[in-house]
């Protein structure tokens, strides 16, 4: 039995899962299984990854479509290993990601979550310099709503016991289990790793490094952020009876980051107004974002401004001002 | 000889769970049988424990910080005595939503149960989770699932048909999650069911102001009679956000009412009694649970009522009875 399982959903992916597979198949931990979980892709997915059974780590599940939580889900449960590992079908995982994961797990007995910073890639797999550098210790779960420290779904190796302890058997789905919530088809690991943190003693933790390459796509239109806005609530209405007091609590504050975060979204794609917009929003939910990253929020604001006074976009002065650079631009929240 | 004397340590005397369960455990022939048991009420506030007349000194205590001090006293003035104590408060679920230095809670607990010969879990999913964080070690850790007399439980007559009457039965405090369980009642769409709450404590307004957007919702207060409250509904919901054990369930499981739980800590425990544990999260999963149990007719959770309390009662005794037994044997034996 390996010591990990790494579960690759995949669905329409055959332009990247070729090189995250050989960035799995690289890693210098070399006792694990790759699952790639085809969702029903209509392309040449099943074609591409084909040749890479050679190699008999890797396992191939062809399923009708499901999603993306559901790709998870059934990629979990065909696991077999102790320890548990995503990676989407077009990220990259740094050569010792799991030797550090799994090192890090086998530290602690009590840690259910290990994660990493990322660095994110464009379309030719080239950095960007935009980072994600998450905290990495003390996570309890108002900053998990806040902040989301896990980043993105490629970035997390659990322990299966931890995974174990989540899941549930949703009514009509003949007793199959859910990890990720299914229902969701955005949001579906923010849900994932509050549901975790608020239901289970299991700590979560990061380590140092951006050992994930997080590939971003074209820039997303206002509908789309939107949805994501909406998804995100959606998750927030379903974990909120969990724990009331927590949420009163903590969710004005985690919305004024959500907005933060849809603004520079905004000023990213040169729309200055909804930047504003956005930024008010942000401003009338809680104050948190100005006193806890003042750096990262006043930047914004400034951006939004210049962009909204000269209709001319000042991304490439705000990254000079800014570096590290650190605007966030990708389909996750930061 | 003189029978040996087990000395039940409480931290109040007010008619919850605990209390019940000590009384019963006290009211047992064949543990009076064994040895003489007498309950003393611990202030909280006390720094050091009295010297105290024992063989066995049994903590039902809450353990905190604040308590910590007297518990160390309390095996230092007692160092031949068998200490045991009863976690009847904390547990997995308790900890992910209350704890917010688990470190430092856990520290907390380690300390505390150090002090004692043997750490008695009232779960087995309670003593799983002390378990697997190391906070007792599996030879001083048993299980003994919680008990109180379930005989007058188990003389109501089952319901028939389909139920109508829900019930939500405890403290109206946060942790009974009543407040999500009013907000999924309110989207079952059947005018002729209703929802009873039975219990007072902090949470009251809250449930009220909840209840009053919905006529089918009823608060009705504390029954100090819990038997009288079980008479009233068909059905038990038991949607705690945490639990050790959860008698309620038992007791309506001895009354022969369906009874459905959420998927936490030591309500898990009951599913093998015949309790339906809801699966997954959100007041949504209540919603569907309570409509299907509305609509669709289901066979008993319990086929005989007093064949449950008697064996439920039994086991109880027989695992206490072993325990006691034990204990008083090391105490017998002469320091090495």
């Amino acid at each position: 039995m390996p010591l990990a399982s790494l579960v690759v959903p995949a669905f329409n992916v055959e332009a990247t899962v070729a090189e995250t597979l050989r960035s799995l198949l690289a890693q210098s931990f070399r006792d694990f299984e790759v699952l790639v979980i085809d969702d029903g892709s209509t392309d040449r997915t099943q074609a591409v990854v084909a040749p890479f059974l050679e190699d008999s780590r890797v396992r191939y599940v062809k399923q009708a479509n499901r999603g993306l939580a559901g790709a998870r889900n059934r990629g979990i449960e065909e696991a077999r290993a102790p320890y548990v590992g995503f990676c989407d079908a077009d990220d990259l995982w740094a050569p010792d990601k799991l030797s550090r994961h799994i090192a890090h797990l086998e530290s602690n007995p009590r840690l259910g979550l290990s994660y990493s910073g990322s660095a994110m890639i464009d379309e030719n797999s080239r950095p960007i310099g935009i980072n994600q550098s998450p905290a990495l210790k003390r996570i309890d779960s108002a900053h998990i709503l806040k902040r989301n420290p896990v980043g993105n779904g490629s970035a997390a190796v659990l322990r299966r016991a931890a995974l174990q302890e989540i899941a549930f058997y949703p009514l009509g789905a003949d007793r199959r289990a859910s990890y990720f919530d299914e229902t969701f088809r955005q949001s579906e690991d923010i849900e994932c790793w509050l549901r975790l943190s608020l239901t289970t003693d299991w700590d979560i933790e990061g380590i140092p490094g951006h050992l994930t390459l997080y590939r971003v796509v074209g820039d997303g239109l206002s509908a789309q952020t939107e949805r994501q806005l909406a998804s995100w609530e959606n998750v927030i209405n379903k974990l909120r009876p969990l724990h009331p007091r927590f949420f009163a609590q903590h969710e004005g504050a985690a919305r004024a980051y959500q907005y933060r975060y849809l603004a520079r979204r905004a000023v990213s794609s040169g729309r200055g107004i909804d930047a504003m917009r956005y930024l008010r929003l942000s401003w009338a939910q809680s104050a948190e974002p100005l006193w806890a990253e003042p750096r990262k929020t006043l930047i914004t604001w400034a951006a939004a401004g210049v962009l909204r006074m000269f209709k001319a976009n000042p991304m490439t002065a705000v990254r000079m001002l800014s570096r590290p650079a650190d605007l966030t631009k990708g389909k996750d929240f930061q | 000889m003189t029978k040996p004397i087990v000395l039940h340590l409480l931290d109040d005397v007010t008619p919850g769970g605990v209390t019940r369960v000590v009384d019963h455990l006290m009211a047992s022939p064949v543990l009076n049988a064994q040895a003489v048991h007498h309950r003393r009420v611990l202030n909280g506030n006390r720094l050091s424990a009295p010297a105290m007349q024992a063989d066995i000194i049994v903590s039902h205590l809450t353990m905190s910080w604040r308590n910590l001090p007297m518990l160390i006293s309390l095996r230092a003035k007692h160092p031949n005595a068998v200490l045991i104590h009863v976690e009847h408060s904390y547990t997995k679920s308790f900890t992910a939503l209350n704890v917010t230095n688990r470190e430092r809670f856990f520290t907390l607990l380690r300390t505390g149960f150090a002090l004692f010969d043997q750490v008695v879990a009232v779960s087995r999913a309670q003593g799983n989770w002390l378990v697997t964080r190391g906070l007792v070690a599996q030879d001083r850790l048993q299980v003994i699932r919680s008990a109180v007399d379930l005989m007058g439980f188990a003389a109501l007559p089952a319901p028939s048909g389909v139920p109508k009457v829900f019930g939500a039965i405890g403290r109206l405090h946060e942790q009974k999650g009543f407040d999500g369980l009013i907000a999924a009642f309110a989207k079952v769409d059947a005018p002729d069911i209703r929802l009873k709450v039975f219990g007072e404590g902090p949470m009251q307004a809250t449930l009220e102001g909840l209840a009053a957007a919905d006529p089918r919702v009823t608060l009705e207060g504390f029954r100090p009679d819990p038997v009288q409250a079980m008479a009233e509904i068909d059905a038990l919901l038991v949607p705690s956000r945490w639990e050790a054990f959860g008698l309620v369930a038992q007791e309506a499981l001895a009354a022969g009412r369906m009874t459905l739980v959420a998927p936490i800590d030591g309500l898990l425990d009951q599913e093998i009694d015949g309790a339906r544990v809801v699966s997954g999260l959100g007041n949504s999963v209540w919603t569907q649970a309570i409509t299907a149990a509305c609509t669709v007719k289901a066979g008993p959770s319990v086929v005989n009522q007093t064949d449950m309390a008697e064996r439920q009662k039994q086991r109880f005794q027989k695992d206490w009875s072993r325990l006691f037994g034990e204990a008083l044997q090391k105490e017998m034996q002469p320091a090495a």
